[in-house]
């Protein structure tokens, strides 16, 4: 019987060997839930008010959930289980899918292909070698939501982990969800989970929401704001009257870094420097789905924190001032990308808000393309005004 | 490959053949030729706006020359052109003086050496009067600490702050020939006003050119095919200095003809129609030398740089050898109109004028040939800051009008030339200079040639210092009073 994490990890793979467009923080949080279910069901862990305890301490025989078990059978002092889903979706979610797909490939039903794509660095993705196995899954689900027979106890653990983290909306249909939310409601009441883990799945799951509501809330603020704050600087540059040039002679930080040529060179190559290591971050950004799962918010949140970086630089560089002729188009672009991104990332962060308005998912792909249109014109404008300061 | 995949690598060849593509026709046209007006990392002076895109008269150094080669360079072409100014006005702190090993202090704080130091182009943001683009309180540079500490060595400048150096009107950086002390010492009691204010210059200009045309006008007829000889041009001619200097009509639109005695057929055969400025260059060779010094000629300037070489930017990429004939020539530099447009300027001009095109005839009519429309009229045809036009109601003009109305002495009348167009004696004759720049930055250069023939000291300095009556066009006396000359007389006095 393959294991909660193993039908997740399953699940979240089409039959094309392409990754469903599944959140990273549900994904994240129903893989610590995951893990947790699977030792509850293997009699492991039970949960009290207080806190997880460990029951029994003997190994699963499975990689992943022997490694959660023997970290949480370290711990001295109990915690609550939603601190354990807390720490597993930041410490150990990455760790657990990578062994899930590590079996899931020993036992032939994923294949690993390596591949690059042009102009991009070399990724992994993964081949459904044995379609049967997920097929396998997704029926029981499936049969579990269009009849009115009891499913298994396992099948109603899996669908309230995959609808509390919201992952069943990306294998079902679009729109069938709806239709099917009072099947859904009506499964996640039973209380048909045997008596010795009832109280821990349900803990588990509970806690799976909040901490996914929490995660999920925290991170996107941090996305929202620190966006917008991208977003003003840029507007900022945009708009802002130039720093004046002191008009007293000595010793001045404006004067200097605006009218010494070392200044201005290494202003400027910092600027570029910067604008590479973006590119560099939005394309791991672009690759890691793939790969890695933590990682994604981290290049994220280090792709606006570069654009921010940018701007810093770029005030240093210019102190505002906008430029002339291809130089004025060259600010142009940097801001222009600067502005569109923000507006990428507070769309990003305000995302639950603009759902709401109906425009979240398209508004954001409008503003990605913008914001990489702005961009094309980059290099050439940055390699035509080093050329002109090096000529003349 | 799949669709999508190849929809990606597209987009990516794409962007990467255009950047190529972008980046290649910049370099061509920055080491090659073509044009490189939107290359520019900001405008240049209004007084270097002729030049503006013939960028090798300045930027002379190879390309990918190392930049202290490009620095060196650079100023090396600021001294061809301007180092004869300096050395008219006495330089006061020429080059040489930074030479000395103890001045080797003074230049690390500010590198006088290279005239880029103070005077940096395109930085239209930072620029004042005079193409100054370094804080206006430099001078504390050198004369804050050491043996230059002025106001250590001054009682009277003790208090004073750097900023106030050249802007209240007491010095200057390079052309202190009417502001040094003792010349203040000299002519600081003077009057305001001389009992006969009159430029003694333009007066004996307009006294030999009035004595011409009395004199002989009438004894010549004009010789030209008669289909020329129509409409107002032949009388105006008649009433001109050419016609009194028997200058014909062939001198100008037959220049090739060998005396006048030639036939009318000779003539036709030679004529043209509109000929060029060479027709008055080739006499007038004095105003035609000041004129391409000047802000309206520069562009004559013999060294002004010539279009580029395409073959020759060719070669130094290493595509010499490769690039076509036709090609090179496709891509050459388009050579700089001879003369500038008012349109062109960067200064407030009519908008009327913008099409003029600056060339003789512009402010001379070239069958008039008068001098008179050309010191104001032609000049209020284009001018239209507030200086040019306060001039129409002030007591220059007024006296001005009385002069050309024959009902004041010659010489007592002020018109734009009389201030900005240096005269001086030139092989027995009085020419003016077409430089304006002889007499224009800093405005107490025209002190000397000018103000103080009608004029005190101490009231053209005065005036020259309020900015207020300078853009009113000197209607009204000055409200500000500069100090110099009052603490030149008090050390005078201290010293006896």
């Amino acid at each position: 019987m393959p294991t909660f994490a193993e039908q997740l990890v399953l699940l979240t793979i089409d039959e094309d060997g392409a990754f469903l467009p599944v959140r990273e923080d549900s994904l994240v949080c129903a893989l610590a839930g995951a893990a947790l279910m699977d030792l509850a069901f293997a009699g492991r862990i039970d949960t009290d008010l207080q806190a997880l305890v460990v029951m029994d301490r003997t190994p699963t025989g499975d990689q992943a959930l022997d490694r959660v078990l023997e970290k949480i059978a370290a711990r001295e002092h109990p915690a609550q289980t939603r601190a354990w889903i807390r720490e597993l979706c930041v410490e150990d979610a990455d760790g657990i899918r990578d062994d899930v797909l590590a079996d899931l490939v020993k036992d032939g039903t994923l294949g690993l292909r390596r591949r690059r794509m042009p102009w991009q660095p070399r990724t992994s993705s993964y081949a459904l070698l044995d379609a049967g196995s997920r097929r396998d899954v997704l029926r029981r689900i499936e049969d579990a939501l269009r009849t009115d027979e009891i499913p298994d106890s396992r099948d109603i653990a899996l669908i309230s982990l995959l609808d509390a983290c919201d992952v069943l909306s990306a294998l079902l249909p679009a729109g069938a969800i709806e239709g099917r939310r009072a099947r859904i409601d009506q499964l996640r009441k039973l209380e048909l989970i045997g008596r010795e883990v009832a109280g821990a799945v349900a803990d588990i799951e509970r806690t799976v929401i909040l901490a996914l509501r929490a995660r999920s809330a925290r991170y996107r603020r941090l996305l929202f704001r620190l966006s917008g704050v991208g977003g003003l600087a840029a507007a900022a540059t945009l708009l802002a009257p130039r720093v004046p040039i002191p008009e007293r002679f000595g010793p001045d930080i404006f004067a200097l870094i605006w009218q010494d040529d070392g200044w201005q060179q290494g202003s400027g190559f910092v600027v570029a420097g910067v604008s590479i290591v973006a590119l560099i971050s939005a394309l791991l950004l672009k690759i890691t789905p793939a790969a890695r799962l933590r990682a994604t918010r981290w290049w994220r949140l280090s792709h606006i924190a570069l654009g921010i970086g940018g701007l810093v630089a770029l005030f240093v560089h210019t102190g505002f001032r906008l430029g002339v002729n291809v130089h004025a188009a060259l600010m142009s672009c940097f801001l222009a990308a600067l502005l569109l991104g923000a507006l990428v990332g507070v769309s990003t962060g305000g995302a639950q808000g603009l759902r709401k308005m109906g425009i979240g998912p398209r508004l954001r792909a409008y503003l990605l393309r913008l914001h990489i249109a702005a961009l094309v014109p980059l290099p050439a404008l940055l390699a035509i005004h080093m050329l002109v300061v090096y000529l003349y | 490959m799949p669709a999508p995949m190849l929809k990606r690598t597209t987009l990516w060849v794409l962007c990467v053949a255009g950047t190529l593509v972008a980046v290649a026709t910049a370099g061509i046209r920055m080491v090659v030729g073509g044009e490189r007006d939107l290359l520019l990392v900001g405008h240049t002076t209004a007084a270097h706006r002729q030049i503006e895109m013939a960028c090798e008269t300045c930027h002379a150094a190879p390309a990918f020359a190392s930049s202290a080669v490009a620095a060196e360079a650079l100023n090396e072409t600021c001294r061809n052109c301007h180092e004869d100014e300096l050395l008219a006005a006495a330089d006061s702190h020429p080059r040489k003086l930074f030479r000395a090993p103890r001045m080797a202090i003074y230049r690390q704080q500010l590198d006088v050496m290279q005239c880029t130091t103070c005077h940096l182009e395109h930085r239209p943001e930072i620029t004042r009067a005079g193409g100054v683009t370094v804080a206006p309180d430099f001078c504390a540079a050198c004369h804050s600490h050491g043996d230059q500490d002025i106001r250590a060595a001054r009682a009277s400048h003790a208090g004073l702050t750097f900023d106030t150096c050249a802007s209240a009107g007491c010095h200057n950086y390079h052309d202190n020939r009417a502001l040094y002390e003792d010349f203040l010492t000299t002519h600081g009691d003077a009057p305001w006003l001389a009992p006969k204010p009159v430029h003694g210059l333009s007066a004996l200009r307009r006294e030999a050119r009035q004595e011409l045309v009395s004199a002989s006008h009438s004894a010549v007829a004009p010789v030209a095919p008669p289909a020329a000889l129509v409409g107002p041009i032949v009388d105006e001619w008649a009433g001109s200095a050419h016609a009194a200097s028997e200058v014909n009509c062939a001198a100008c639109h037959a220049p090739a003809m060998a005396s006048a005695e030639a036939s009318l057929a000779a003539l036709e055969a030679q004529w043209i129609d509109a000929p060029d400025t060479t027709a008055c260059t080739d006499c007038h060779d004095d105003e035609a030398a000041t004129f391409a010094r000047g802000r309206h000629g520069m562009r004559q300037h013999p060294a002004i740089a010539k279009p580029r070489d395409p073959l020759q930017g060719l070669d130094a990429i290493g595509l010499g050898s490769v690039v076509p004939d036709a090609v090179a020539t496709w891509i050459a530099d388009a050579p700089l109109p001879t003369h500038m447009t008012v349109a062109e300027t960067r200064l407030p001009m009519r908008t009327e004028a913008a099409s003029e095109v600056l060339d003789c005839g512009t402010c001379h009519r070239p069958h008039a040939v008068d001098v008179e429309r050309a010191a104001v009229a032609a000049c209020a045809s284009c001018h239209d800051d507030a200086h040019s036009r306060a001039y129409l109601a002030s007591a220059h003009y007024t006296l001005w009008q009385a002069e050309i109305a024959g009902e004041a002495a010659p010489g007592s009348g002020v018109s734009c030339a009389t201030c900005h167009m240096a005269k001086a004696r030139r092989r027995g004759a009085v020419v003016a200079s077409h430089n304006q720049n002889e007499i224009l930055r800093p405005s107490t250069k025209m002190i000397r040639p000018v103000c103080l023939d009608c004029h005190g000291l101490r009231f053209a300095i005065d005036a020259l210092a309020d900015t207020e009556l300078v853009a009113s066009n000197f209607q009204g006396k000055p409200d500000v009073q500069v100090e110099s000359i009052t603490w030149a007389m008090q050390r005078l006095s201290a010293a006896h």
